[in-house]
């Protein structure tokens, strides 16, 4: 029996003629960590505004642990932690204050508050921080900040848009591993951000979203299938001279989509629809052709290619 | 200086804001207004000039107002806003001086200024070809008064902006500062004119601060508010003195502040009382009366509305030791007041003395209210936690109620310590009882009315800084404003015009009832309270006769001033439209 925490079912949203979100359904888990990736003005906000129920779709129908985003969005609020790309400070407020005030506006009742913000800023790591004032912080202590409040109520699902955005490379390890640590704790995770490699490396599960469709979702093979992705191979050879007529038995084997070759590098790099034993036989016939190959292997294929399979295909479309 | 690129980049930048678009266009429209207003319908020539010199008197308060509470606006937020933007860091990075990005800056709203002046030459025309305007003895000390008072609100908001912390700060305490030196700062003359002594001459050299008197000598309106008495002060010369010294200092504030010090500040370390040194903390606890602003605040009670006490702790001044001190300053004022109404009871008057307390008490609330009710829900826009307040449970009904609670529990606690000074009044004369309580009804308006106003122009913008600047507009027009047909009392405006416009003016009607010299209660009716509604106490439900019975009344009757309804009326549709407004900033897109 399947466990889905976040169910959104044929939604769209419109804004006059322009759609923004088109028939999106998908589906996390609980527990699970969502990558939910896309170009600027995929839809990815909007998504997420609806199902913190900041926006109502137009059609279609999205629930937080059965919980609908627009007919219940009391209780949404109390399910949902969302921390938006922009940080909301308020000036001349210290950190405890700031977390004070949003502990007394979800009801914690004052003696669990005081508990409660300890926690949330050892979770986040942020207790040497309480006395400071909010907006005097760095961009990277407001992020924890921000989580923190956003962990404050104890929501089930927690939303987190661009939480990498603008850290130095250490911030951005520190924020990995918090995330990592609120999916040990049981949370159910939607991630949006534009720094794939990092998303890559704690997320159960992608979406890819481009005009506010669904292109693609589920773990990283999964997608590599859905789009159709193609597998890309290095070979490297001893000497430049048979560059070309590899090249050449390289075209004639099978349906290339890209092919490159660098005679500085002793390298042909291409990219094709191959099977297994496709690959073999390839191989075998460079080998046969007296080509010198030093190395023959796949490259991984990785989000940033999916990423870059859908924005181009979109772009394809445009032209 | 024109090659100075600040001085093309300033002005090119102003020229295409939608601000100084709509400031221009209003400005033309206002001078056409004015001259349409007073244009001689009758086809006999008027020989006399009076006619033109009724217009060119019209002329001359319309452009000085509109300069006075237009052109700051813009020197105001320059620097801060380079500061936040970063381009201040750039600028000061790059081989120009301090003070060429000054006066750049400076030369900039100057010749915006200029070009304001020239778009009221034609108007001033005329006025001048009507006759009986002297180009020598009229319209050159005019412009020259203006340019002055330009140069000197420009420096002040230059000073202001290398100063402030935030944009929104830095227009409140600017408007704040105009409202003082081109108000305030007559009422010290207005009250003591006639008398002797030290106190009054520094009273009349204080008002020359102000243009108005010297725009009023040139026109020939003598003084504010004159009661019929001269002066041999020559308040055009005192002006000059006093505009161009005060330019100075602006100036050279501004030039200390404009150097790479204004970005070279730390972070707060946030350092708490607790991990102070023993005597470090004893020391604080003394000197902050336990209200120590470094102590951890206590966690926001269960019953209370957590709207409310945000509002309290992320106002520089909402916290409770800045209350407190504002409010021993409000105080002592009151106190010091009414002291010298019973040490001068029979030199000054209690009249006069209550108009004093009158003007400060409204003048305070003019300046804080704005200040505290502008940026309610549009810093929360700009910002972008409204989205975090709207994922909390909290309605808008309560987050509306808190904000709200918040400006009206800081005006009602700083208004209440300025009222001491009405309990002496009382003691002096008894009989005043009646016109202190019609009084205190008036401060009660003012406060609902600038409170409204204030929170409903903050619910219609996203940027805090013009929200700002549209309050305090608005509200100095009701309160500045229409004293300027009070100013033109009898001529160009009769008494039932300068009535009608002070009629949403509590300030006016408070004088009126304090029986201040030029606000005649049997002049200006609509402003003094009448009896609307009276009763026997047969007339009245047992439940509220008999006690009334048992106090001693015989009769009920309610004064009411038609600046009452007026006021309410205003408040009561700004309310309304605010918590429509809320309604729709909180539903989901």
């Amino acid at each position: 029996m399947s466990d889905s925490v976040v169910v959104i079912d044929k939604m769209t949203k419109k804004f006059g003629e322009f759609t923004a979100v088109d028939q999106l359904s998908m589906t996390v888990e609980r527990g699970r960590i969502l990558g939910f990736i896309g170009p600027n003005g995929a839809g990815k906000t909007t998504t997420i505004k609806i199902l913190v129920g900041l926006a109502r779709p137009t059609s279609g129908r999205a629930t937080i642990a059965g919980a609908d985003c627009v007919t219940e969005s009391h209780q949404i609020k109390k399910l949902v932690g969302y921390m938006p790309d922009k940080f909301g400070p308020y000036p001349n407020m210290r950190v405890r204050e700031y977390l004070d005030f949003f502990g007394a506006a979800f009801k914690i009742p004052k003696k669990e508050r005081k508990a409660r913000i300890q926690e949330v800023l050892e979770i986040t790591r942020a207790t040497y921080m309480q006395d400071r004032y909010v907006e005097a912080l760095s961009h990277g202590m407001q992020q924890r900040v921000g989580i923190a409040r956003t962990l404050l109520h104890d929501p089930e699902v927690l939303i987190f848009d661009e939480p990498a955005n603008g850290l130095d490379p250490e911030a951005r390890i520190e924020m990995r591993d918090l995330l990592l640590r609120l999916a040990d704790l049981g949370k159910t995770l939607i991630v949006t951000s534009h720094i794939l490699p990092e998303l890559s490396r704690i997320c159960d599960e992608i979406a890819i979203i481009s005009g506010g469709k669904l292109r693609a979702s589920g773990t990283m093979a999964e997608i590599n299938e859905q789009l159709g992705q193609m597998r890309m191979v290095e070979i490297h050879l001893d000497g430049d001279e048979r560059i070309d007529q590899a090249q050449e038995i390289v075209r004639n084997h099978s349906d290339i989509a890209e092919i490159a070759g660098s005679k500085t590098e002793e390298l042909i790099r291409f990219r094709a629809n191959l099977t297994d034993q496709a690959m073999a036989n390839l191989l075998n016939s460079l080998v046969s052709a007296n080509v010198p190959v030093a190395q023959f292997h796949e490259v991984q294929t990785d989000l940033e290619d999916a990423f870059l399979t859908v924005t181009k295909e979109d772009r394809a479309k445009m032209v | 200086m024109l090659q100075n690129p600040i001085v093309q980049r300033e002005l090119i930048g102003m020229m295409r804001t939608r601000k100084a678009i709509v400031i221009q266009a209003s400005l033309v429209i206002l001078f056409a207004l004015l001259l349409l207003l007073r244009w001689p319908v009758d086809p006999i020539a008027d020989v006399t000039g009076v006619k033109s010199m009724q217009v060119f008197k019209l002329f001359s308060y319309g452009i000085l107002t509109a300069l006075i509470f237009l052109v700051p606006v813009f020197p105001a937020t320059s620097v801060i806003r380079e500061r936040n933007s970063g381009t201040l860091a750039l600028l000061l990075n790059s081989p120009m001086k301090p003070t060429e990005i000054y006066f750049g800056k400076l030369t900039g709203v100057m010749m915006f200024v200029m070009q304001l002046l020239i778009l009221s030459v034609p108007s001033l025309a005329a006025c001048f070809v009507m006759g009986g305007i002297s180009m020598q003895q009229q319209v050159l000390p005019l412009y020259g008064v203006l340019l002055l008072a330009a140069l000197q609100y420009s420096t002040m908001g230059l000073m202001v902006s290398c100063l402030a912390g935030s944009i929104d700060s830095a227009l409140k305490i600017t408007y704040g500062m105009v409202l003082f030196m081109s108000v305030v700062v007559l009422g010290p003359h207005l009250f003591l004119q006639g008398a002797t002594g030290s106190l009054s001459s520094i009273a009349s050299w204080l008002r020359c601060i102000s243009p108005l008197p010297p725009v009023m000598d040139i026109i020939g309106h003598r003084d504010v508010g004159a009661q019929g008495m001269d002066t041999n002060i020559n308040s055009i010369l005192n002006y000059v003195i006093l505009s161009l010294s005060l330019t100075v200092i602006f100036i050279s504030v501004a030039l200390v502040q404009l150097n790479r010090r204004i970005l070279d500040r730390a972070r707060s370390a946030g350092v708490m009382t607790h991990q102070m040194s023993k005597f470090a903390q004893r020391f604080r606890m003394i000197l902050y009366m336990g209200m120590d602003p470094k102590k951890r605040s206590p966690l926001i009670p269960g019953y209370v509305n957590p709207v409310l006490i945000k509002e309290f702790r992320s106002r520089r001044f909402g916290r409770v030791h800045w209350i407190i001190r504002t409010m021993v300053v409000c105080v002592v004022t009151s106190l010091f007041l009414a002291i010298q109404s019973t040490v001068y009871t029979e030199q000054w008057g209690v009249d006069i003395i209550g108009g004093i307390m009158v003007v400060l008490q409204v003048g305070l609330v003019v300046i804080i209210t704005p200040s505290l009710a502008s940026g309610l829900i549009s810093s929360e826009l700009e910002s972008g936690s409204w989205r975090l307040l709207l994922l909390t449970p909290v309605n808008s009904r309560r987050i509306l109620v808190g904000k709200l609670l918040s400006v009206a529990v800081t005006i009602f606690l700083i208004v209440l310590a300025t009222l001491p000074g009405y309990v002496v009044l009382m003691v002096i004369d008894f009989t005043l009882v009646t016109q202190i309580w019609q009084v205190c009804v008036c401060l009660l308006m003012t406060c609902i009315l600038v409170l409204a106003i204030s929170a409903l122009v903050s619910s219609l913008f996203r940027a805090t800084a013009t929200a700002t600047a549209v309050s305090f507009s608005i509200v100095i027009m009701i309160f500045a404003g229409t004293f300027l047909f009070w100013l033109g009392k009898g001529a160009p405006f009769n008494v039932e015009t300068v009535e009608k416009a002070l009629v949403v003016n509590p300030l006016a009607t408070a004088l009126t009832i304090m029986g201040t010299p030029g606000f005649d209660a049997a002049e200006f009716q609509l402003l003094a309270p009448q009896v609307m509604w009276k009763a026997e106490l047969n007339d009245l439900w047992p439940a509220v006769s008999v006690p009334l019975e048992a106090m001693g009344v015989q009769r009920v009757s309610i004064p009411m001033s038609w600046n009452w309804i007026v006021t309410a009326g205003i408040s009561f549709v700004c309310f309304l439209i605010l918590y429509i407004r809320v309604r729709l900033l909180t539903k989901p897109q």
